[in-house]
């Protein structure tokens, strides 16, 4: 019973495999996403009850405990989102000739192996295992991002697997350098590379080692999660992929990334004690990530490239957060990584509705979406609100909390950058943006109504989801979240 | 007794082999191109027949060109004084004759590059220049690496540095050593003229360095510079047969007379065999573009840069 | 024991090097099967003494393992890639070669200063055994980036992946087995996957020049 949340994406790749008919392929591979995500929220439900689960058979290598459950639950409901969105936008993307019917069966097989790969990632504790799923997380998303197969596509496709994998490979050199350090601490047993392992014997491994391991894990996994400088491959990953695939990439993969970082940090930060080495890293990478993004988004011409940058600068939030390292500043970012991740699938998702009516990425070719699409457009720019940080949105919590604790942990000086940078985000995006809302439309072939209904049911799903998360918060999940935070920092 | 054997036993046994190595090597790769090939002993020949000939000088040259074949007979062979073909016998030292050495060997190359520029030919300057070029790029990496050995050994002396390498066994099997010894071939390589660096056996004018500055040599100079030129390449030859492959642990505990000609017999094998290997090289290998040059002496020097790495890695 | 280790793992670092001064697809391909396989007798090698001191095969599986994928399988898969896609003779890197020799030496002095500050550790031939992989992860890296064909980026990529391999298998005797595995899956795949974007980029591009894909900026 507890391996179904691992089964289930790999049972939908092979189901889809198998299916010839169209129309059966979406009815198959929704259903999987269905019952993947009622799965993994009975998970979330023993887990609020037990605090931690593992196997009887596969100990060592199955474990889950909030903070792998909240991320697991985040890609389920993702999933779900999207696989149901995919229905609405494969159809009429055929309709156009944009693709084939075989491409279909290709798109649901290649998107549940990556569903695939990232629960791995969350529902195993042997580090090693960890990075082989995460490395092959990028190989099962290489053609989803080069899925049009055009001169961009297939440009987008090569950095990102070039990038992504080389990136990587500086991961596993710091994740060797940990088993290594573990290995001089305590030769013998089986369970070297495991996580909870690691984090019992975490003081007596050696500091200059466990420094020097993350360090490759920052920049390795740091390129996965698309932290400035490491971050080149995502804002053409993002923009060349079909739409529902941006929407994972953007809310699940750099999660699942991020999980890898966050991973290591209790280890090393459980040997270092009160030291600021990690902290002063990743706020300085944060901010700098911030303040990167704030500068490429106020260049932007193209709407998707500019989301993407903005998934960039949310990540650059979450190792902010996860730099100051007190009690609320952790809780912030696992938050935050939560909220961003449905945010930003919402505005992809409605973005792809744009596409398909405009069929441009120009910002300066689109004008009159409140027109054209009245309920994907206003929710669009009402996730754009979020995603700025405005109230009532859950973003505002997460960002609120986090500054708070940048305050309350005396770092003035970062967290009032981190606040000049945050409004400057805000300041390059709405000029940038807002103008495609407005005005009349173009005249001509475009008519108004919306185009995809599953799809806009989703993102009006999606947008209640994070009003109403912001506002109210039910006791059981507040504490789901407390915990991954003590988890984080070692078990206090 | 060792001492005065020393001198004699060394000079001979460097002029006597210097020619059989360029024999070998030639037969070697007559072979391989199925040629019958020169005899083994054709250097030896020549020098015979050219001592009996009379020289041509060119009506423009200077003292400089007359001069030149002595001068770099004489710092060539002053140089292999301190290379010894066999730690049994002791040799006279100097303080840094290391250093000694590889000047002498540039100051023969002075003359020689001075000489193929003075009787203002043209092929005479391009080879000067070409070879004067070369030299310059694997200068560095051929100190470091002695520098590295003499650093291991303690000793700016080759005779102690060849010692030293006598009481740790085979050296070569060391990595430092081993890094060592592979930019000193490409050193040997290129000093001797050999291909990828230089073709010895051609006389087109686009490609050839060190046949280039010997054109206008005639008769018993011409011996002179030859056999200059092949007792260089055996001072690097006994350099890495001595110092990286050490054999005279072997034949201690014997007659002092029995231990030099045994001594003397291990060096023999391992001159043969390193010509062997370069033949096998030349064989195998083609000239390199004048321009490429660079790109191996610069990897030379990254041989001998990284055994400097290890040495400093390992030593702590 | 330690002497054999590390002149393979020198031989290795030696091989990075001379694939930096290397100018042709053939050749790149060429040494990196020889540097795998310099990589097989240094894990049989592992293998061997593991198996005779604890009686496990895991290394020995491993070694077999890079035989047939890194030695033979993966050079095979490039050159069959390259010989299909349309070649052009042009400069393949960006810097001559000796400032990149040079520049590999620069490498290894700072994988060096990275190690040297750690203390205490448990022999001190680690420290080399380190510095050499570490090393040979760097010069793959910067032979990545200063190729422009698309090939010699995935040898940069290979190379990089054989220094971890070097560093798992002197510092801790290999990762446990299933992780080693797991990783040999993601790189087989990797490189199918690197090599049937080559196709994509030579249908597209009409050259596998990494220089031409330029048209995602900003």
């Amino acid at each position: 019973m507890e391996f179904a949340v691992i089964i289930l994406p790999l049972l939908g790749a092979l189901l889809c495999l198998l299916t010839r008919n169209r129309r059966l392929l979406h009815v198959v591979n929704g259903f999987v996403a269905g019952l993947f995500l009622l799965a993994s929220l009975y998970m979330t439900f023993r887990i609020i009850d037990t605090g931690t689960l593992t196997s009887p058979v596969l100990a060592s290598l199955f474990y889950l405990d909030p903070l792998s459950v909240i991320t697991l639950d985040t890609i389920a409901i993702v999933n779900f989102m999207v696989s149901l969105y995919s229905v609405g936008y494969l159809e009429e993307e055929l309709k156009h000739h944009i693709i084939t019917g075989g491409m279909i069966r290709i798109f649901y097989v290649l998107t549940s192996t990556f569903v695939f790969t990232m629960v791995l990632v969350v529902t195993t504790q042997n580090l090693g295992v960890m990075w082989v799923a995460i490395e092959a997380t990028t190989l099962a998303s290489v053609f989803l991002v080069g899925f049009y197969n055009n001169k961009h596509a297939v440009e987008a496709a090569w950095k990102y697997v070039m990038i992504c994998s080389v990136g990587i490979a500086f991961a596993l050199l710091g994740i060797i350098l940990l088993y290594f350090s573990s290995l001089q601490v305590l030769p013998g047993p089986e369970s070297n590379l495991n996580w909870n392992f690691l984090l019992e014997n975490a003081r007596q491994m050696q500091g200059s080692m466990l420094k020097l391991a993350f360090i490759f894990v920052l920049v390795g996994f740091g390129t996965k999660v698309g932290l400035v400088p490491l971050h080149t491959w995502l804002p053409d990953a993002h923009s060349q992929a079909p739409s529902p695939i941006s929407a994972l990439l953007s809310g699940v993969l750099l999660n699942s990334a991020m999980y890898g970082i966050i991973r290591v940090l209790a280890i090393v930060n459980k040997n270092l004690g009160g030291s600021l080495y990690t902290g002063r890293l990743l706020m300085g990478i944060g901010l700098l990530s911030i303040g990167a993004a704030a500068l490429f988004i106020y260049s932007q011409k193209d709407y998707k490239r500019l989301l993407a940058y903005s998934s960039i600068e949310h990540m650059g939030i979450i190792a902010f957060g996860l730099g100051l390292f007190t009690p609320a500043a952790v809780f912030g970012a696992v938050f935050h990584m939560v909220n961003h991740a449905f945010t930003k699938s919402m505005l992809f998702l409605a973005s792809g509705n744009v596409y398909l009516k405009y069929q441009s990425r120009e910002i300066a070719g689109i004008k009159g979406v409140l027109k054209i699409l009245p309920t994907s457009g206003t929710a669009f720019l009402l996730g754009l609100f979020a995603i700025a940080g405005l109230p009532p949105f859950s973003i505002f919590a997460s960002e609120l909390s986090i500054m708070a604790a940048a305050f309350e942990a005396r770092h003035p000086f970062a967290g009032g950058f981190f606040i000049i940078l945050i409004a400057l985000v805000f300041a390059t995006m709405a000029p940038a943006l807002l103008q495609i809302f407005f005005g009349d439309a173009p005249q001509g072939s475009i008519r108004p109504g919306e185009l995809n209904f599953t799809g806009t049911a989703v993102i009006v799903i999606l947008l209640v989801m994070i009003s109403v998360s912001g506002l109210y918060m039910p006791v059981e999940i507040k504490t789901l979240f407390e915990s991954a935070g003590a988890i984080i920092r070692g078990g206090e | 007794m060792q001492n005065v054997l020393y001198i004699p036993v060394q000079l001979a046994v460097m002029l006597l082999l210097a020619p059989l190595v360029n024999g070998i090597i030639k037969k070697i790769k007559a072979v391989s191109q199925k040629r019958k090939g020169p005899p083994v002993l054709q250097l030896y020949y020549d020098f015979y027949k050219l001592m009996k000939k009379g020289t041509v000088v060119s009506e423009t040259s200077s003292w400089i060109f007359r001069a030149a074949p002595y001068i770099y007979f004489t710092a060539i062979l002053t140089a292999a004084l301190f290379v010894p073909v066999t730690t049994v016998l002791a040799p006279f030292s100097v303080t840094g004759d290391m250093i000694l050495a590889v000047y002498l060997l540039a100051l023969a190359r002075f003359f020689m590059a001075l000489a193929g520029l003075d009787t203002g030919s043209t092929f005479g300057g391009m080879g000067s220049s070409r070879e004067m070029m070369i030299s310059a790029l694997l200068e560095p990496s051929l100190l470091v690496s002695l520098f590295i050995v003499g650093l291991i050994a303690g000793s700016t002396s080759l005779y102690e540095i060849m010692k030293f390498s006598v009481l740790s066994g085979i050296t070569i099997l060391q990595p430092v050593y081993f890094l060592i010894f592979l930019a000193l071939w490409i050193v040997l390589i290129a000093e001797t003229a050999r291909i990828p660096v230089d073709d010895p056996s051609t006389h087109l004018e686009l490609t050839m360095v060190h046949e280039a500055m010997l054109l206008e040599y005639s008769g018993r100079q011409l011996v002179l510079m030859e056999l200059g030129a092949a007792l260089k390449q055996l001072i690097f030859i006994t350099l890495l047969a001595n110092v990286f492959i050490p054999t005279d642990i072997f034949v201690q505990g014997r007659g002092f007379l029995v231990t030099v000609i045994l001594s003397l017999g291990f060096y023999f094998v391992k001159v043969v065999g390193i010509a062997c290997v370069t033949a096998v090289i030349e064989i195998n290998t083609v000239k390199l573009r004048l321009f490429s040059v660079p790109n191996l002496a610069a990897l030379s020097f990254a041989f001998a840069f990284l055994g400097f790495v290890q040495y400093f890695v390992i030593g702590r | 024991m330690n002497h054999y280790l590390e002149l393979l793992s020198i031989l290795i670092l030696l091989s990075s090097f001379i694939l930096a001064a290397a100018k042709r697809i053939i050749s790149y391909i060429w040494i990196f099967r020889l540097q795998s396989f310099l990589l097989v007798i240094m894990a049989g090698y592992l293998g061997a003494v593991n198996f005779r001191k604890e009686g496990d095969i895991d290394i020995l599986i491993i070694c077999m393992v890079i035989l047939v994928v890194k030695v033979i399988y993966i050079p095979r898969l490039l050159e069959n890639t390259f010989a299909k896609v349309a070649y052009k003779v042009e400069k393949d890197f960006f810097l001559n070669i000796p400032i990149s020799v040079l520049i590999c030496c620069g490498l290894v002095m700072l994988s060096y200063f990275s190690i040297f500050p750690i203390d205490d550790l448990r022999e001190g031939v680690m420290k080399t055994y380190l510095v050499n992989s570490i090393s040979v992860i760097l010069i793959g890296l910067f032979f990545m980036i200063s190729r422009k064909k698309a090939i010699g980026q995935i040898i940069g990529f290979l190379v990089i992946e054989n220094g971890l391999f070097i560093a798992a298998l002197l510092s801790a005797h290999s990762m446990p087995i299933l992780v080693d595995l797991g990783i040999f899956v993601d790189v087989l795949a990797g490189v199918m996957i690197m090599g049937v974007l080559v196709f994509r980029i030579n249908e597209n591009f009409e050259s596998i020049n990494i220089n031409k894909l330029r048209n995602l900026r900003g």
